[in-house]
């Protein structure tokens, strides 16, 4: 029978995982649960739920520090960031559209978002949810307090474990309390719209906007057929896919490299401008990856080098006859499938033969748990990965089997 | 330190053939006393020891040969890049192989689409810049050691510079290693892409100190040299004042290319030295640059210069040319020589505070100057709150290095009272090894240890270093899961 343990506190969070440890429980640990349907199923009947373990420890503003409880809602985290005009750099996008599981109401909260690192379009410029950790206090798979990193912008202190916690899907601690960098909102915002029907093109373009002295903090392309999605009416008025570069920073830095990026790129299609506010509603889309949520279709990432997304993209498009995005000036691909066949093969082949990852981000359930949803490691990364998920958590109660076979305990689960 | 193991030592000879078999090449193997002698320290030169041998492999296949040899007969090794170093991360030990990276300095591809670079782990910091300026493009991360210091002493050591505050640490600027373990296997972790699969292994071995392994490949991005950057010079009447004025900067959304401070010590000394032309009668100097479009520098140029003036800055000016920047830059940047011309030795701590902590940590830092009897100097890195006080003393006058290091211990752990940390940039090694229980409880370093033996588990890779010294993770081995009681009455269930 499925229990549901919510701890309130730090103390109760390490009874209740002590309580695991000693009774060999496998727990599922769910922040609200908005991912429970990424990665594999987790192979036990109680679950360990951390959204009463809530509150802001401290904001500091002016040193753009902020502590709080994992189980706290992004919701009001974003609420109280941006009551003081800050905001997480790595502008994390708002996933239960996109995995479609019935659960559209929240945004989750922040020990998930940490716990899964993932982040929006201006990962290509200043990196993922792993960037942002100052710190963190967890409670180990053997039922111990350990704690990380600090709040201060530059420590190299013992090992960098809040970089082993962001992403490990709650495999090897339960993290009570995080510590995040937040950066203030940029004075200006404008985003460059270039008409381009032809993948590799958009491939190029995106390369040569880098390239330059342009400082681009976003680079994504999409199709014809999902512009319409993003809820930008001069976007779709383009009546062709899009290549859209985003710039931000003070006014007049702003303007005038607009202007530069749109002579740059003059070759390549007609342009339009977006400002500030359509440019929010553009890129809070495609952080959502709003032209592939609410479908039921099969959904996957490819990860690649940037300067090889148009050729992945195309090539992904061409042999699945699926649709796709690119974001991350490449280096982030969505493919969108009709129907159940999830074409892993395939799509992983392509992805390898680019020394890009494929990941599975959405599909049934069956489907999930017949393959690796995660790209396989070698052999090598994949005994150290091992080791540190049986140091952490012995008994393997965390998780178990929610990142994949590899990195549960044998016999477990 | 360990104990030198006698059985290694007594094997000496052996070992020496059989690291002549991996690495044939001339000069591959250092075995002389006065050969080894250039090894005996990095860059904290208090601690000196005689490494037992010295290896250049020139390959990965080398490395992974001597490292699986070294795992089969349980011999000790401490790799060395160019030993820069301000922790002692690199300090041998008698009874463990030194094994030197600085054969491996080839660039070995640009690929400027990706903007990314794979270098060797000797090339310099400064040598990946050297290889790409022609078109335009750097590597951001820039301690001031850059034009000796490797990229794989850097990624080691997750080092910094005055670039950190905007462009980040070495971790935000790595895309990729290759690194070979003790047991001799090879590990290619990340690539030109931003994702890796599995846990943040780089994430981990950035700042690793190289306990982990030893990193025989890197990836690193560049990114295009802004097209202009200017510098203003800010004189403050107290460190309060000049400490406000930093957090009104970055507040204020203002993301400086650099942002230092000094103190009037500092101040006075550099001036001495380089004539940059400061100001003498102000107590902290702010040294910040804009980089960017020549549109945005001088528009920001003008808003720094505003709230400077809000704070009460009471002296400022502006550089008008790339000479007046550059000359503005020569007294922080010297500041280290100029310190040595006026005391016989120094050493420069390496501790971070959250950033509002400041003018406090520096009056505390007065008094700690008094109740030890030395001088102390600060050049910082104020954008992130990174502090390297600087403690002046004379090693020939008998107990005065002691009474440095006490002081110096002194004002870490004033750092850490205030809620900071031991080191911004320069790592633990065995310099402040003793100090980490003054930040992590015994559950957080098995933690960290935890760590270290799923890559290392007979902790044969630069023992000694980070952990303190009675602190080994042997103990750990036959840890097993506590058995508890199977109820927490308080905790509400559904
Ligand atoms: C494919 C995909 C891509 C995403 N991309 C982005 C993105 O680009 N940017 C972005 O910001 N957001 C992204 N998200 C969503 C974002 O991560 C969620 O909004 C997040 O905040 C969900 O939190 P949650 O509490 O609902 O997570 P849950 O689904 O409850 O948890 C997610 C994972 O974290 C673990 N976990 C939760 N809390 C803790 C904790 N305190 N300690 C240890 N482990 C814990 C869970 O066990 C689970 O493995 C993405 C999600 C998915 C599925
Ligand atoms: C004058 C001066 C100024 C400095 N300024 C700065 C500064 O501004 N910012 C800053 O961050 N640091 C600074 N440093 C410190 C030092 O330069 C850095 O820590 C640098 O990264 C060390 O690089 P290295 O190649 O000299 O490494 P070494 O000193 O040789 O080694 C440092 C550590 O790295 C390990 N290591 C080296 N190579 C490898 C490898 N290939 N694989 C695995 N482990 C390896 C060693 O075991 C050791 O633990 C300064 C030093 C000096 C002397």
């Amino acid at each position: 029978m499925t229990e549901v343990i919510s701890p309130a506190t730090p103390e109760q969070l390490r009874e209740a995982i002590s309580w695991a440890l000693g009774s060999k429980t496998p727990l599922e640990i769910i922040g609200s649960g908005s991912k429970k349907t990424y990665g594999h199923s987790v192979a036990a009947d109680h679950v360990l739920d951390l959204s009463k373990l809530s509150g802001i420890m401290f904001y500091e503003p002016e040193e753009l520090v902020m502590s709080v409880r994992a189980g706290t809602s992004l919701a009001e985290i974003h609420a109280l960031l941006s009551d003081k005009n800050q905001q997480f750099h790595f502008e994390p996008g708002n996933f239960p559209g996109l995995l479609a599981d019935g659960v559209t109401d929240h945004a989750g909260t922040i020990g998930g978002l940490v716990a899964s690192n993932l982040s929006g379009p201006r990962r290509i410029k200043v990196g993922a949810a792993r960037d942002h950790l100052l710190g963190f206090e967890a409670i180990s798979g053997r039922a111990e307090d350990f704690k990380s990193g600090g709040r201060v912008m530059k420590n190299v202190t013992g090992f960098d474990l809040s970089k082993l916690m962001a992403g490990s899907f709650g495999t090897l601690g339960v993290m009570h309390t995080i510590t995040m960098k937040v950066m203030p909102r940029d004075e200006k915002t404008r985003t460059v719209l270039i008409a381009c029907d032809d993948i590799e093109s958009a491939g190029r373009a995106m390369t040569r906007a880098m390239g330059s002295e342009n400082e681009v903090s976003a680079a994504a392309w999409i199709a014809r057929e999902q512009v319409g999605m993003l809820g930008v009416d001069i976007a779709t008025g383009i009546g062709a896919g899009i290549v859209a570069l985003r710039l931000e920073g003070p006014a007049p830095s702003v303007a005038w490299r607009c202007e530069a990026l749109r002579k740059l790129l003059a070759d390549i299609g007609t342009s339009e401008e977006l400002h500030s506010t359509n440019s929010h509603v553009f890129w809070r889309s495609v952080a959502d990856v709003a032209p592939f949520a609410g479908g039921a279709g099969i959904l996957w990432r490819v990860s690649a080098a940037p300067a090889s997304g148009g050729a992945i993209a195309s090539k992904l498009a061409a042999e699945t006859g699926g649709k796709v995005m690119m974001d991350w000036a490449g280096a982030q691909i969505w493919l969108q499938l009709a129907g159940r066949d999830a074409m892993a093969d395939k799509v992983r082949d392509i992805a390898v033969s680019y020394d890009a990852r494929a990941v599975l981000v959405r599909a049934p359930e069956d489907i999930r748990n017949q393959m690796s949803v995660f790209h396989a490691e070698d052999a090598a990364l994949a005994r150290i990965n091992a080791r540190i998920r049986e140091n952490f958590d012995p008994e393997g109660i965390l998780n178990p089997g929610r990142i994949g076979q590899m990195l549960t305990k044998q016999g477990d689960a | 330190m360990p104990e030198p193991d006698q059985s290694t030592l007594a094997r000496r000879k052996d070992i020496i053939a059989a690291m002549r078999d991996i690495v044939p090449n001339e000069g591959g193997v250092i075995v002389d006393e006065d050969q080894l002698r250039p090894y005996e320290c990095d860059g904290l030169m208090a601690y000196r020891q005689l490494p037992m041998i010295v290896v250049l492999p020139e390959n990965t296949g080398q490395v992974a040969a001597i490292l699986k040899y070294c795992h089969t007969h349980k011999i000790r090794v401490v790799p060395r890049g160019a030993g820069t170093g301000l922790s002692g991360g690199a300090l041998p030990m008698a009874d463990a192989i030194t094994i030197s990276m600085m054969k491996f300095n080839r660039v070995l591809d640009i690929d400027w689409d990706n903007r990314a670079v794979v270098v060797q782990p000797g090339v310099t910091n400064l040598g990946i810049t050297r290889a790409v300026e022609h078109k335009g493009f750097y590597y951001a991360p820039d301690p001031s050691s850059q034009i000796a210091c490797s990229i794989g002493g850097n990624i080691a050591e997750n080092s910094g510079g005055v670039h950190s505050l905007k462009y980040g640490l070495t971790t935000n600027n790595v895309l990729g290693v290759e690194m070979v373990t003790i047991e001799g296997e090879i590990l290619r972790v990340g690539g030109k892409g931003p994702d890796q699969s599995g846990y943040d292994l780089l994430g981990v071995i950035t700042g690793s100190e190289g306990l982990l392994g030893i990193v025989t490949e890197v990836t690193v991005r560049i990114l295009r040299k802004p097209e202009t950057a200017r510098a203003l010079l800010l004189g403050f009447n107290s460190s309060e004042e000049g400490g406000n004025c930093v957090a009104r900067i970055i507040a204020d959304g203002i993301i400086p290319g650099g942002l230092e401070m000094m103190d009037a010590p500092a101040i006075k000394a550099t001036e001495d030295f380089v004539h940059a032309g400061y100001p003498l009668d102000v107590e902290a100097l702010l040294l910040v640059e804009l980089d960017g479009p020549k549109v945005e520098v001088d528009y920001l140029i003008e808003r720094v210069g505003a709230i400077a003036r809000e704070c009460g800055a009471v002296y400022s000016r502006i550089s008008e040319s790339e000479d007046e920047r550059l000359l503005f830059w020569s007294g922080r940047k010297n500041a280290f020589p100029a310190i040595g011309r006026i005391s016989p030795d120094y050493i420069c701590m390496d501790g971070t505070i959250p950033r509002r902590r400041l003018a406090e940590v520096l009056t505390g830092m007065q008094v700690l100057s008094q109740r030890h009897g030395l001088r102390v100097a600060n050049v910082f890195h104020a954008g992130d709150g990174n502090l390297h006080p600087l403690i002046m003393f004379d090693a020939n006058q008998p107990g005065e290095l002691e009474r440095a290091e006490a002081f110096g211990a002194d004002i870490l752990k004033l750092c850490v009272e205030v809620g900071g940390v031991l080191s911004g940039e320069h790592g633990i090694g065995v310099e402040k090894r003793d100090l980490m229980p003054e930040m992590f409880t015994e559950d957080d370093m098995k933690h960290q240890e935890r760590l270290k033996l799923a890559f290392d588990e007979d902790e044969l890779l630069n023992p000694g270093k980070v952990f303190p010294t009675l602190h080994g993770c042997g103990e750990l081995k036959t840890l097993h899961a506590r058995e508890v009681a199977d109820k927490f009455p308080d905790i509400p269930r559904f």
